[in-house]
């Protein structure tokens, strides 16, 4: 029997670290759908740009992903478990089923109908996680595809930017890439304690610059772009540096092309 | 008699001014400068006639060098891209804004100033780049006392001040002979020495926005290690007035280097 189920919350309350627990344990069928939010005035939803999904196909291989309404009836049709997320800062009325209308807009285009609705901070089912109330929220985001970072320099820049050195991040979610193939979820929320650097089951072989894709989202207040723009700039790996390290690393193991699954 | 020892001001004039205050409120009359007196910070011209005007004797630093032989230091002096380049973009700023009179100041310094059984050196007696820190092997730490002749070596360069005692060192030598003869064993004991590191006026990395410095009696031997508060808020506008990096007023104010020191620590760039 198919479930359809909707969960929705403040940015960095652990929607997405929660849906994929949840379908990891799920034997069966399974889909994932991320809606856009919705934006108030003042609050900025972080364009997520695919890092979730990335992260979750990842994770679960045999997830199933629609991002597009036209594919929505393979979606209703099937048997499955479908997990939607959606960003949603205040929590649902007791009058009405508290869903912005924009989310509503969305779950219409897509034919989708939930049988549940959890929102973290208010549904026990859902982790008591320590929500923030946002008065005012601005959103950044970089497209990082094909870019490689020098990994001291990541480490360097993930700690100046989680400590205020360019704006009160309250947010940061990233896909990063590293010389050597892998690729890194990086996760952190000013309400939670550390960063998390889960690293991609999928592995590229060290051969140019990946295909995979690479984002970097940023909620917060006072952001200063140019600044991180500048740092970033410092810390990604030029074509000649970057076949440098992967040419010794080629040579440190000569059977590792061959070795790596290449990702889909 | 007490004397003061200074090192890596790295341009900071507030802080610098903070700690020659504090050394003139305690009498102390005898000031050393184990160098590093530009590099990062927004005044290094200010800083540099500050110390020439005061006359205080300094040997000369790796940044001080570098701004006069030009950057050749090997890519391994920083533990990643982005501090190099932070690194290269301070260096070429501060070369840009230090005058001809300043840079030929700073070229004839000398590496080392020696005082009896004391030595001043900005890094070690081996190099203005080489970082002697307060857990280095200590066999290691004594050899570049002793083969500098000196009972208390003074140094500066990892910004982190602390006084080491090396006791009870000895170097035991075996001769294997020929034949039947027995080894020949040779223990000579060595007397206690010890290593002062003075921290940094400009760029601390202990922890804290204070500027440090040690004071040495030298009728006691005793030494103490200083913190000064200084208006570092001052310093990190001028950073920005002067169009460094944002960034690096952060990392000041916030007690942190500009740079992070290179994750082998011992390395001696080959120049």
């Amino acid at each position: 029997m198919q479930q359809i189920w909707l969960i929705t919350g403040p940015p960095g309350c652990g929607k997405t670290n929660w849906i994929r627990e949840t379908l990891q344990n799920h034997e069966g069928s399974c889909a994932y759908v991320r809606l856009d939010g919705a934006t108030q005035e003042g609050l900025e939803i972080g364009h997520n740009a695919g890092i979730d999904h990335s992260w979750l196909k990842d994770q679960i291989p045999q997830l199933h992903k629609f991002s597009d309404p036209a594919t929505s009836s393979q979606l209703s049709s099937s048997d499955r478990f479908v997990l939607i997320e959606a960003q949603q800062f205040s929590a649902p009325t007791a009058r009405d089923d508290g869903l912005d209308p924009q989310i509503k807009q969305q779950l219409e285009r897509f034919n989708l109908k939930p049988d549940r609705m959890l929102h973290f901070g208010v549904d026990p089912e859902l982790p008591k996680q320590d929500t923030l109330a946002f008065t005012k929220l601005e959103a950044w985001h970089f497209d990082l595809q094909g870019c490689v970072w020098d990994p001291n320099s990541l480490s360097s820049f993930w700690f100046e930017l989680v400590n205020g050195a360019y704006g009160d991040v309250y947010r940061a979610k990233a896909l990063m890439n590293m010389p050597d193939g892998r690729s890194f979820f990086c996760n952190w929320m000013v309400s939670q304690s550390g960063s998390q650097f889960l690293p991609l089951q999928s592995v590229e072989a060290p051969t140019g610059r990946p295909k995979r894709a690479s984002h970097f989202v940023i909620q917060g207040k006072g952001l200063f772009p140019l600044g991180i723009k500048s740092t970033i700039n410092d810390c990604l790996l030029s074509d000649d540096v970057l076949e440098l390290q992967q040419a010794q690393l080629r040579n440190q193991q000569p059977n590792l092309q061959a070795t790596l699954q290449t990702p889909d | 008699m007490a004397h003061a020892v200074i090192s890596c001001l790295h341009a900071n004039l507030a802080a610098v001014q903070a700690v020659l205050d504090d050394i003139d409120q305690q009498g102390i009359k005898a000031i050393t400068c184990l160098g590093d007196l530009v590099g990062y910070g927004p005044q290094p011209n200010e800083v540099v006639e500050l110390v020439r005007q005061r006359a205080i004797p300094t040997c000369q630093g790796c940044w001080d060098e570098d701004i006069i032989d030009g950057l050749n230091a090997c890519e391994c002096s920083y533990p990643s891209q982005l501090a190099e380049r932070r690194g290269h973009l301070a260096h070429h700023w501060t070369a840009n804004r230090l005058t001809d009179d300043n840079k030929a100041f700073l070229a004839q310094l000398p590496t080392t100033l020696r005082r009896d059984k004391l030595l001043f050196v900005h890094g070690s007696p081996n190099s203005q780049h080489e970082y002697l820190l307060p857990d280095m092997n200590a066999f290691a730490a004594l050899e570049r006392v002793e083969t500098a002749g000196a009972e208390t070596l003074f140094c500066g360069h990892t910004h982190q001040p602390y006084v080491r005692e090396l006791s009870g060192g000895s170097i035991r030598v075996s001769v294997q002979q020929s034949g039947s003869e027995p080894d020949r064993d040779q223990v000579m004991t060595l007397p206690m020495r010890r290593i002062v590191n003075a921290g940094s006026v400009g760029e601390p990395r202990h922890g804290s926005t204070n500027a440090t410095y040690v004071v040495h009696d030298d009728e006691s031997d005793e030494v103490s290690i200083r913190e000064v508060n200084y208006d570092v808020a001052k310093t990190c506008q001028a950073i920005v007035e002067a169009g460094l990096p944002d960034v690096f007023a952060w990392r000041l104010s916030h007690g942190f280097e500009y740079a992070e020191r290179a994750e082998d620590a011992s390395h001696v760039c080959e120049r």
